[in-house]
């Protein structure tokens, strides 16, 4: 059973005249274990569809499944739970808390999530895997780019989910840190047994991950595998 | 809570800013509260001190303690207790040679009666006749001794302080207290057929049983002192308007943070984080601000207060000044409420992937 599903979503803005349908019959699934890209141009609709399968926003039809259960039937403070508890975001900016040091970003899901996240030891292995041990006492607005990512990819594996969503996770990176991101996110997806779908324009990820769409328009196809688009 | 103070911590400048807007409008409104209440007190001292809950005045005179004359004839049907006193009061200007003039309330009042009965002497004794008075400590302040000889308004006479007694003033004025038969003199009043300007009684319900006579309770009395009223109103505003300052300032600066803040709190939303536990953040942050501003205020006041010359009239009413705090407490609350809506509604959607 693939850990998350997406079964024939629509999602439409608006209404009359001023209606428009930004995502069209999109089927999709990820297994644990799969560094899974979603590639197209800006605007071809990867945001839409990465909020819709983290259930931040409703599809106006079909269906999302987390682990088999539709994700229709759940409450807004269950999808609030869901996503504490199954789903880690990555996203461009803004993932980290700007007053937290980097270990007390840990300690807070620790204080909200009070079980199931990684203990001392797991994070301490999670950060050298990372090659972040040595930052635990800065602030986000101490470090650069790159280190400010993986430390977001830390924050959203603490948790310990199932699924990590990431949205644009390298556009702030030079090539250089783009392949770094890109292997880590394979690394974390095997040795973690994580579904970790990347969405993004950036086509510099493709040669890492397991599964390629291509979304344009709306419109999603299946690329070939572990092959650059051009 | 945490995230509260994290915050906080991380921001020192910006939240030891609006502290200290905090600090200086609690100090102000308690400052104020202050005046407020001793200029108040400098009202009614004296009669707080008389202890009664009814005065009868003549009922022409306007509610006015110094308009008011009882003449005998009024006052024939009227049955005296041990719960009721007889007072005579006028405007006085007191002069000693090489001494300050004071203007002053001259009240007569009978010995036997509660008024002078019950008169706490802090130094000195009792008045025994008609040229002996008792002063309020003010005089002392002023450097009035016992056994000084006063002489009021333009009279010759000669009045020789035999006493002293504290929290005895009446409209702001200390008062003298001396006998029935001089307060006659002094309103040039001898062989005229009066008791005096009012009788003051214990009892709420006393009746003096003559048309001409009407009887008002203290409170309303006091309402009716010279500018007590529009004073205290004045105070009521200018505190109250605090408050609202108070409430603005704290409303405007929660809501300028949160809405910088407000991608950060959305991706938390993303993450999961309950609206509740970031709401809470808000609104911790604002008690935070509230307490702390009112704690330093408080201690500020505190040492105002241990400074202040003896002729300003100040006095902190604990129970009001805790009112006035919790009051405080409310606006902040009431500050990040606002705040706290944007929180709980803001969309994750829009800032992900913008
Ligand atoms: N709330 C919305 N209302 C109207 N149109 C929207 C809304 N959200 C997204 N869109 C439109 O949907 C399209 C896809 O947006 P998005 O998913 O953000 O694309 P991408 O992430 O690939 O750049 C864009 O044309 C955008 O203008
Ligand atoms: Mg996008």
């Amino acid at each position: 059973m693939s850990v998350i599903e997406l079964n024939n979503i629509n999602k439409c803005f608006g209404s009359g005249v001023s209606k428009v349908h930004v995502l069209h019959d999109i089927n999709f699934s990820a297994d644990r274990g799969e560094l899974i890209l979603v590639v197209g141009p800006s605007g071809s609709g990867k945001s839409t569809f990465l909020t819709i399968a983290g259930g931040l926003q409703t599809p106006t039809s079909g269906e999302v499944s987390v682990e088999g259960k539709s994700m229709a039937k759940l409450s807004t403070a269950q999808r609030d739970k869901l996503r504490l508890n199954q789903i880690g975001f990555v996203l461009q900016s803004y993932s980290l808390v700007p007053y937290l040091k980097v270990k007390e970003q840990f300690d807070f899901v620790n204080k909200v999530k009070r079980q199931g996240n990684l203990n001392q030891a797991e994070l301490k292995e999670l950060l050298a895997q990372l090659g972040i041990e040595n930052l635990t006492n800065k602030f986000p607005g101490e470090l650069s780019g790159g280190q400010t990512q993986r430390v977001a990819i830390a924050r959203a594996l603490f948790a310990n989910p199932d699924i990590v969503l990431a949205d644009e996770p390298t556009a702030a990176l030079d090539s250089a840190r783009v392949a770094e991101v890109g292997k880590l996110f394979k690394e974390l997806a095997e040795t973690r047994d994580k579904a970790v779908v990347v969405v993004t324009h950036d086509v510099r990820l493709m040669e890492f991950a397991d599964k390629t769409y291509q979304i344009m328009d709306g419109k999603m196809t299946q690329a070939t595998n572990k092959q650059p688009a051009e | 809570m945490y995230l509260a103070l994290k915050e906080i911590r991380h921001e020192k400048l910006r939240y030891g800013l609006i502290v200290s807007m905090i600090v200086l409008i609690a100090y102000l409104i308690f400052i104020l509260t202050g005046l407020a209440f001793g200029l108040a007190g400098e009202n009614t001292q004296a009669i707080d001190s008389w202890d009664a809950k009814s005065i009868v005045l003549n009922k022409d005179s306007n509610v006015s303690l110094t308009q008011s004359v009882i003449t005998t004839d009024q006052a024939k049907d009227a049955k005296l207790s041990a719960q009721e006193a007889v007072i005579g009061s006028t405007p006085v200007v007191a002069k000693h040679k090489g001494k300050e003039k004071i203007s002053a309330s001259f009240i007569g009042a009978k010995k036997s009666q509660f008024i002078i009965n019950d008169l706490k002497i802090s130094s000195g004794r009792k008045a025994r006749g008609n040229h002996e008075v008792v002063v309020d400590q003010k005089f002392k302040d002023d450097g009035y001794k016992l056994g000084d000889k006063v002489t009021l308004n333009s009279f010759n006479d000669q009045y020789q302080i035999v006493g002293f007694t504290k929290n005895a003033k009446l409209n702001v004025a200390p008062v003298i207290y001396g006998t029935i038969p001089s307060w006659k003199h002094l309103r040039a009043m001898e062989g005229v057929p009066v008791v005096g300007s009012a009788i003051v009684s214990k009892n709420a319900k006393y009746n003096a049983k003559d048309d001409h006579l009407k009887t008002y309770s203290i409170s309303y009395f006091i309402s009716k002192l010279p500018g007590y009223s529009a004073e205290n109103t004045t105070f009521g505003f200018m505190i109250g308007f605090l408050m609202i300052i108070s409430l603005i300032i704290i409303a405007v600066f929660l809501y300028i943070l949160t809405m910088q803040a407000l991608p950060i709190y959305a991706v938390l939303r993303a993450q999961g984080i309950p609206a509740r536990t970031l709401v809470s953040t808000i609104t911790s942050q604002s008690l935070i601000l509230m307490v702390t501003g009112l704690v330093i205020g408080a201690a500020l006041t505190a040492a105002t207060d241990s400074v202040i010359p003896i002729g300003v009239p100040m006095a902190f009413n604990l129970p009001v000044l805790t009112w006035i705090s919790i009051g405080l407490l409310i606006m902040g609350f009431i500050g990040s409420a606002i705040p706290a809506q944007k929180i709980a509604t803001v969309d994750p959607v829009k800032v992900i992937g913008g």
